[in-house]
């Protein structure tokens, strides 16, 4: 059961989204859209991973499926067609649905690496069919619209966007939520479980796979609708393989055996994005290390690791636990400092920059600037520090992780908030 | 309802241009392009010619008194990463986009453009596209905000067949082969509308997957079947070098007639193979006598121009001479006035001028023809093979018709 105090964090979360964005820049706002956006679209595509076990490598099928949907509606709409510019979605829910009961019907009837491999295949037919399909899905450079206002608002600005956002994401995911609780939810738990039982139990176990497939389909053509209207346009390349990896990945990050994770992963990688990818050419390589490091030490994901906290807070000694986290985390600081240092100072001294300046040079290797400091490439130095940073995070890292696995042996869970063999959650961000 | 609407709009933009006015504004450059992923290469030879430019128009005193700021914002080559970085632009206070490596990306932002101004009268914002040569963009999608400073099929295809005639390397059956989306498939139709003037015949024409085939040899089996003297091709990257190359092997005595030869790595990569064979570009260091511009860029960015930087260099320098004609007085920057300005402008590149067709923003430019030869003057990818200009085809020969579908509405002047 949900308790007093869960229900006031979500109650407290839910004042920040509504009332905190009016007073953030456009970019900021804009950012924002996108989280709730991919938010959706995971917890939408968790619905198979997470309830039924079923691992989708297609979902940008349902998500580009809906934007198109929810596009041709607004073009529609902006020809004069009279409907309701915050119910746009509705389309990319019911292109989903019905996209999701066809491909779920095929796709389902195998289970694990095939069922993976059907919805990739149905992912890249829609890839490989949209370019040639100029009429529905616009060539290259893809469809196009406005949104029209409705009832005195513009939908002209981010914010109203947002709030529109907002409004279909809670709805959406309170119904996953409530989903969960239903007894098809349980259904859906017990195909993850074993699914000869439950045909044992005498439920045709296809038909359900395929009302759960078509469900967790027809919410992410919401979100898909949900980007179109932010966007006003889409190409095909939102069928692309990347949108489908981009989802799972947040998932796994997030933490899949967990609600609320997916959001945690969604919004932790959108932010990422946001606020890294301008700094750095190298933030992809960046996310990918998060990734590997959360599969490593924390297959449970993010979420998973909160979770197993919050399960353990009666026998948690914060006092005793604080010292030894706190040490975990400057040893993953320091460990990702000399990380970043190497990976940016790779990217400078290979950079086209670089290669004038050494072209230009008198002598030797000019030197370099790096977080505001000049340094200077053949000195030892410049290459001891990443080394020092490494190494010292690492003897951290170690000692800290053997006291925080003797406290939780002490408590009686072996298996720990992490694996036993645990670096820090939060890789070098 | 929206009349009101856009009504407010405009007053709080009035507003805030007048709680402004006093200062001198820096005219600001965005580069949404792609500096991550699998268009990286591309993406990155913009940027660097959009800053080479910028550095140029800065060195020169840069404009309305304040030195010309540019920013670079990573699309990661996704059209919805690219809306994103647009409206991250905005929010900067960007007034001009440039971008190249991609139509689809050039599609996203031309839309977010107009929609932008339509949204924001008065902080107009403008977009430079430098390689986006889908024919929409300057068709069904043309619109005032949008200047395409680069080729398209019809006139690299049209540059093509005129030079290859006059150099008696046309001969008379003609082959196309493109990938199947929309470039593909303009430059196909191109080939076809070209045979009449050629003096050719197309023989037999193949659209195939973009970027996914790894033999080509059934492809070239076809070719031989069809006996052509010249094949068309706008095939780039690994279609084009793929397909090059399976010709080699199976001893093709054809002329290949492309776009995207000068691709980096395609003439290392090709070897041999690639000797003898044509294509039609925007620019080409050994075109023009003098070396003064391929040396000017080697000096700063330490390579001289290679595939599109040229041309996008070429961009810049028109858009400095645009902002030379005017002076606002070190107030506001007025996106409207550069654009207008812009139109008015004939730039003189090393091979020939360059001016914006004001019906559709297509710039109307040469087109260089040139062919792979040994011994070049200016070597590609660190080989001893380069590209020899056959002719350079003058911009009013090269041009085509103002598309019907292209209903351009002017600002109010």
């Amino acid at each position: 059961m949900a308790s007093m105090r869960t229900i006031l964090i979500l109650a407290a979360i839910l004042l920040l989204l509504v009332a905190v964005p009016p007073f953030l820049g456009i970019a900021w706002q804009n950012a924002l859209v996108n989280v709730l956006i991919a938010s959706l679209f995971a917890l939408a595509f968790n619905l198979l991973i997470g309830q039924a076990g079923l691992l989708s490598f297609g979902h940008a099928a349902y998500f580009g499926i809906g934007a198109f949907a929810a596009l041709h509606l607004m073009i529609a709409v902006e020809d004069g067609f009279d409907f309701p510019t915050p119910l746009l979605p509705v389309a990319g829910a019911a292109a989903g649905l019905l996209v999701g009961i066809v491909a779920g019907y095929f796709a389902t009837m195998r289970s694990g690496v095939y069922f993976a491999l059907v919805t990739l295949a149905i992912a890249e037919l829609f890839h490989s069919l949209a370019p040639h399909l100029q009429g529905v899905f616009g060539g290259e450079s893809g469809v196009s619209s406005m949104r029209m206002p409705w009832q005195g608002i513009v939908f002209g600005s981010i914010i109203e966007v947002y709030y529109l956002t907002l409004g279909w994401v809670l709805i959406c995911g309170l119904a996953l939520w409530t989903y969960t609780r239903t007894p098809f939810g349980r259904l859906t738990l017990a195909l993850r479980d074993n699914e000869q039982r439950v045909r044992f139990l005498g439920y045709d176990a296809h038909a359900a796979k395929v009302i759960v497939f078509a469900i967790s389909a027809m919410f992410s053509g919401v979100a898909g609708a949900l980007l179109a209207i932010s966007n006003e346009t889409a190409n095909y390349s939102l069928f692309a393989t990347d949108v489908s990896a981009q989802v799972v990945l947040q998932t796994f990050v997030g933490g899949s055996t967990v609600f609320f994770g997916p959001v945690v992963g969604a919004a932790a990688f959108t932010l990422f994005s946001f606020l890294v990818s301008d700094l750095t050419r190298s933030w992809v390589f960046y996310q990918g290390l998060i990734f590997v490091l959360v599969m490593l030490f924390a297959p449970t994901g993010i979420g998973g690791v909160v979770q197993f906290h919050a399960r353990h807070r009666r026998q948690l000694d914060r006092s005793r636990l604080a010292g030894p986290y706190a040490l975990a985390l400057l040893g993953g600081l320091l460990i990702a400092g000399g990380v970043v240092y190497l990976t940016e100072t790779v990217a400078v001294l290979f950079g086209q920059g670089y290669a004038v300046r050494m072209r230009d040079a008198v002598d030797g290797l000019p030197n370099y600037d790096l977080f505001g400091i000049s340094w200077n490439p053949v000195s030892i130095l410049t290459w001891l520090l990443p080394l020092v940073l490494v190494a010292v995070g690492g003897v951290i890292l170690v000692r800290a992780r053997r006291s925080i696995a003797g406290f939780w042996d002490r408590v009686g869970r072996s298996d720990g908030p992490v694996e036993t063999k645990a670096a820090a959650p939060g890789g070098p961000a | 309802m929206k009349r009101i609407a856009t009504t407010t709009i405009a007053a709080a933009g009035a507003l805030v241009a007048a709680a402004s006015a006093g200062h001198a504004e820096p005219l600001k450059i965005g580069i949404i392009e792609s500096l991550s992923g699998s268009q990286t290469s591309t993406g990155r030879l913009y940027a660097t010619a959009v800053e080479y430019g910028v550095d140029k128009i800065n060195e020169a005193g840069g404009f309305n008194g304040e030195p010309v700021q540019v920013t670079e914002y990573d699309n990661a080559g996704g059209a919805p990463e690219a809306a994103d970085k647009f409206r991250q632009a905005v929010a900067d206070g960007v007034d001009i986009i440039f971008q190249g490596a991609s139509s689809a990306i050039a599609g996203q932002l031309t839309e977010d453009v107009r929609k932008h101004n339509i949204r924001n009268p008065g902080k107009e914002v403008m977009f430079i596209n430098l390689g986006g040569e889908a024919m929409e963009l300057t068709g069904e999608k043309c619109q005032f905000y949008h200047f395409r400073f680069t080729t398209t099929a019809p006139m690299r295809v049209n540059a093509l067949v005129n030079a290859m005639k006059e150099a008696g390397d046309l001969g008379t059956k003609a082959y196309a082969i493109n990938q199947n989306y929309s470039w593909g498939q303009d430059v196909q139709a191109a080939v076809e509308a070209a045979a009449g003037e050629g003096g050719y015949e197309v023989v037999d024409e193949v659209l195939h997957d973009v970027n996914k085939i790894q033999d080509f040899a059934p492809f070239v089996a076809r070719i031989k079947a069809a006996a052509p003297d010249t094949v068309f091709t706008g095939n780039w990257s690994n279609d084009l070098l793929l397909l090059m190359k399976a010709a080699g092997d199976a001893g093709l005595d054809v002329t290949f007639a492309t776009a995207f030869l000068d691709q980096p790595g395609n003439i290392a990569n090709a070897g041999k193979t690639a000797l003898g064979h044509y294509i039609a570009n925007n620019y080409d260091n050994a075109a023009s006598e003098s070396d003064a511009f391929p040396q000017a860029y080697k000096q700063a960015t330490g390579h001289v121009p290679i595939f599109v930087e040229g041309h996008s260099a070429f961009a810049l320098a028109q858009l400095q001479q645009a902002l030379g004609t005017l002076d606002l007085g070190g107030g506001d920057i007025d996106v409207t006035k550069i654009a207008l300005a812009l139109e008015d402008t004939t730039y003189e590149t090393p091979v020939g001028p360059v001016t914006v067709r004001k019906e559709d923003h297509q710039t109307i430019r040469p087109v260089v023809v040139s062919k792979v030869v040994e011994n070049a003057k200016y070597p590609a990818d660190d080989t001893d093979m380069g590209f020899e200009t056959v002719k350079i085809v003058p911009a009013e020969e090269a041009i085509y018709p103002v598309q019907e579908s292209c209903d351009m509405q002017r600002p109010e002047e």
